[in-house]
């Protein structure tokens, strides 16, 4: 076995590294996007990558989602390995055709003929006052669709290991990044590790109660775990990583333990990653259950731009505090 | 817009009201402050104040009927609406109904159709009929949650009498592994006995007939089972010499007659305990589980028989702040208490409180009996009448007037001999009468 090297890197640091090892890896992998090139990302993701690897490869876009997503599906057909950035997964909106209605179902339309085997990337959630129509949290919504898989890592270690999973799977992933975690510094190793899809990591262990969550969420959970410690209150929090493919037995084995179950999602509840797993809990730990699963998530409502409004609308410490103590008759 | 009359929450506890009576009927007007209906809940029968004007329309529910708190029970039509058909009520029940529930939730205007005769929401309709379809059946039922019912099975315990501690009285986790430690440390049960206790079966010849509990009567069931069986009671006895007692307590009334004073016998004894709670700080706490929390004034309960024209019973009539109260006032005050309880009826906050409770039957004749606490009491004194009887004073047989008094004490908090040194305060301040003067 080898000895790890680890240092502490920002989290988009590690995607970039996940990037370029990928790219030096396998020549049929390219990023395109508005501004990875000659800006160097709007977020500095992609700095240093034009001159790396060239304009071939790192592809300045026009402001034109709807179409250089399209391109990239089609050159993914033909059997090159695109990696899409969004600015923000808000503005794919406008690309919803091609990456929902063309990406995850042409290996399953062409009869197996065509796959996409394509990474759409980019900022989702909040990102702190951008406005109702800029701080989409697209993990419900999209995670409907059959055909695709969704990525949300919550640090940078999990950020690389699983884009570079991504970038090497057969299928269309959604790589689903926050802006609000771009600077979270994490250790990193040298050198290279994969991270498969599908295996949730405790993120805490604990006895009392199961939070499941994923993404930036996950870093709430921890917060609210320590004071609920000074409580008496001891949380287990499961970082799923993946919402497609979904853990579920992660879900149950903790469940069973804990007999209490709160999710934390930072999208909307109806019809969601969240409401998806408090069914999965209710089917399969009913007698385990000392409670019904308790959800967090934004409320109900288009974003706010007020900071304070902001901040009551997403998924916070309190709130979860307060979940977990409701789910425990602690309240 | 017409306003819906609901069921209000009168009480803490209060989770169904049975309207005893309408003081209105349909179609007559009524203005803000008027009261409609006499609800009885689980502690008195209270009075159903209204906050609008307009016309009684519809009464949804007659007197007599039991239903949960927040069904819809009138509808008031304001000055200026259509006809009751024609748009959704708001909702509205006494301002002490300050519940969340759907149907007191201010509705829109929905259209409706000639069908919806009495146009709620669709919510309320569906709270109404779901509430009112399980008021018999769920009322009941009860509720235990999937991991509870797990580990009772596992642990052996039987949920069947358990009272569950979670929402809708829901056992869960918590409640059946504390019954499981009980039973393990051979403690008393904090479960309710009242279903086992009502199976038994008896075939007796005759004519029988039943008796439908009133809200009191299940009351005075559910906390007097919970009492006894979960409070570990003992009884200590002590006679008082009341000869002195009875001799300044006719003098006083002699003298106080002229100001329409009379002071009972009672009123000394509730004076005597009162004093001397000072002293023996544990006869005025409740047991709390994993502490024994002492109350700072000391309100004493005094049990009043209700006359069988208001549906017999007894209730608790509190003394508020009695350790800074003179005979003078206790009597007056509870003589108003007795009287409103046995006329109208107590409001809950006249029956809230107690912190020490007496139960007197001396004027039945009755020479001693024992009583069972009312919790969170730690105690409660029981007092016989004081007898004529040979007694020995001053080592001679002479005839005297002597009281047996018997305290009931929840062992958690108070000792034997803890209960003998405030009998024997109590005895002090009884046979030494004119220290209840100052």
């Amino acid at each position: 076995m080898t000895t790890t090297t680890m240092r502490e890197i920002e989290f988009r640091d590690a995607v970039r590294e996940a990037m370029c090892e990928e790219m030096r890896r396998d020549k049929r992998v390219y990023l395109l996007g508005e501004e990875v090139a000659q800006y160097n990302g709007a977020y500095k993701v992609s700095k240093g990558m034009l001159d790396e690897f060239g304009p071939r490869r790192v592809i300045d876009t026009p402001i034109s989602e709807c179409g250089f997503a399209g391109m990239a599906i089609g050159s993914a057909m033909m059997g090159l390995r695109p990696i899409v950035e969004f600015m923000s997964w808000s503005f794919s909106l406008v690309a919803a055709d091609p990456i929902l209605n063309n990406a995850p179902k042409m290996l399953y339309m062409s009869g197996g003929q065509f796959g996409c085997p394509i990474v759409f990337r980019g900022n989702n959630g909040a990102g702190g006052q951008l406005g109702s129509t800029h701080s989409w949290a697209v993990e419900g919504l999209f995670s409907n669709v059959p055909g695709m898989k969704m990525v949300i890592p919550s640090n940078p270690y999990d950020a690389k290991g699983l884009l570079k999973t991504a970038i090497r799977d057969e299928d269309p992933v959604f790589f689903l990044e926050s802006e609000r975690l771009l600077s979270m510094k994490g250790e990193v190793p040298e050198e290279e590790y994969l991270i498969p899809f599908g295996q949730a990591r405790v993120a805490r262990a604990g006895t009392d109660c199961t939070l499941v969550s994923f993404g930036r969420p996950v870093n709430l959970c921890l917060e609210a775990a320590e004071s609920l410690e000074k409580e008496g209150i001891s949380c287990e929090i499961l970082d799923m990583r993946t919402i497609r493919p979904l853990d579920a037995g992660a879900i149950v084995r903790s469940v069973k333990r804990t007999g209490a179950c709160v999710v934390v999602d930072q999208s909307w509840s109806f019809g969601s990653p969240g409401s998806e797993v408090a069914a999965l809990v209710h089917r399969e730990c009913f007698d385990d259950l000392d409670n019904y699963v308790h959800r967090v998530h934004t409320a109900d409502v288009p974003a706010p731009y007020a900071y304070d409004l902001e901040q009551e609308y997403l998924p916070n410490a309190r709130r979860i505090c307060e979940a977990v103590r409701s789910c425990l008759y602690r309240a | 817009m017409p306003v819906q009359l609901t069921m209000p929450r009168l009480s803490d506890t209060m989770e169904a009201g049975t309207i005893v009576r309408w003081n209105v009927k349909e179609g007559d007007s009524v203005a803000s402050g008027d009261v409609v209906a006499d609800i009885e809940t689980d502690k008195a029968t209270m009075e159903m104040p209204v906050y609008d004007d307009g016309v009684i329309s519809r009464i949804m529910v007659e007197a007599g009927k039991q239903v949960p708190v927040g069904t819809p029970i009138a509808i008031i039509t304001l000055e200026g609406d259509a006809a009751v058909d024609g748009a959704a009520p708001v909702t509205k029940s006494a301002p002490a109904a300050t519940i969340a529930s759907t149907t007191q939730m201010p509705t829109q205007t929905q259209t409706s159709t000639p069908a919806a005769s009495v146009a709620p929401t669709a919510a309320s309709v569906a709270h109404a009929t779901s509430s009112a379809a399980s008021a018999s059946a769920d009322s009941n039922r009860q509720r235990v949650s999937p991991l509870a019912r797990k580990i009772a099975d596992e642990l052996g315990v039987s949920i069947v009498s358990l009272r569950g501690s979670g929402p809708g009285g829901r056992v869960v986790k918590h409640d059946v592994l504390a019954e499981a430690q009980r039973m393990k440390s051979g403690g008393a049960r904090a479960t309710e006995m009242v279903h086992v206790a009502c199976a038994t079966a008896v075939a007796a010849g005759g004519a029988s007939s039943e008796i439908m509990l009133s809200s009191m009567r299940q009351t005075i069931a559910r906390r007097l089972v919970e009492s006894k069986s979960t409070i570990p009671h003992y009884q200590v006895s002590m006679r008082f010499n009341m000869d002195p007692l009875l001799e300044l307590r006719t003098m006083l009334n002699v003298q106080l007659a002229p100001q329409g004073v009379k002071l009972s016998v009672n009123d000394f004894i509730v004076r005597a305990c009162a004093l001397s709670m000072a002293a023996h700080p544990f006869f005025n706490a409740s047991w709390g589980g994993d502490r024994i929390i002492m109350h700072g004034d000391v309100n004493i309960g005094v049990a009043i028989s209700l006359p069988q024209e208001r549906g017999g019973g007894l209730v608790v009539a509190v003394l508020r702040e009695a350790q800074r109260k003179g005979l003078r006032e206790i009597s007056a005050e509870t003589k108003a208490l007795a009287e409103k309880a046995r006329v109208r009826g107590l409001a809950a906050e006249d029956m809230a409180g107690a912190t020490f409770t007496i139960s007197n039957l001396g004027m039945f004749g009755v020479d001693n009996f024992t009583a069972i606490i009312n919790p969170p009491n730690s105690a409660i004194l029981a007092c016989g009448a004081a007898v004529e009887q040979p007694v020995v004073r001053n080592h001679q047989l002479v005839v005297g007037h002597e009281m047996q008094a018997t305290l009931s004490l929840d062992h958690r908090v108070i000792d034997g001999a803890m209960a003998s040194e405030y009998l024997q305060s109590v005895k002090h301040n009884i046979e030494n009468p004119a220290t209840l003067l100052v």
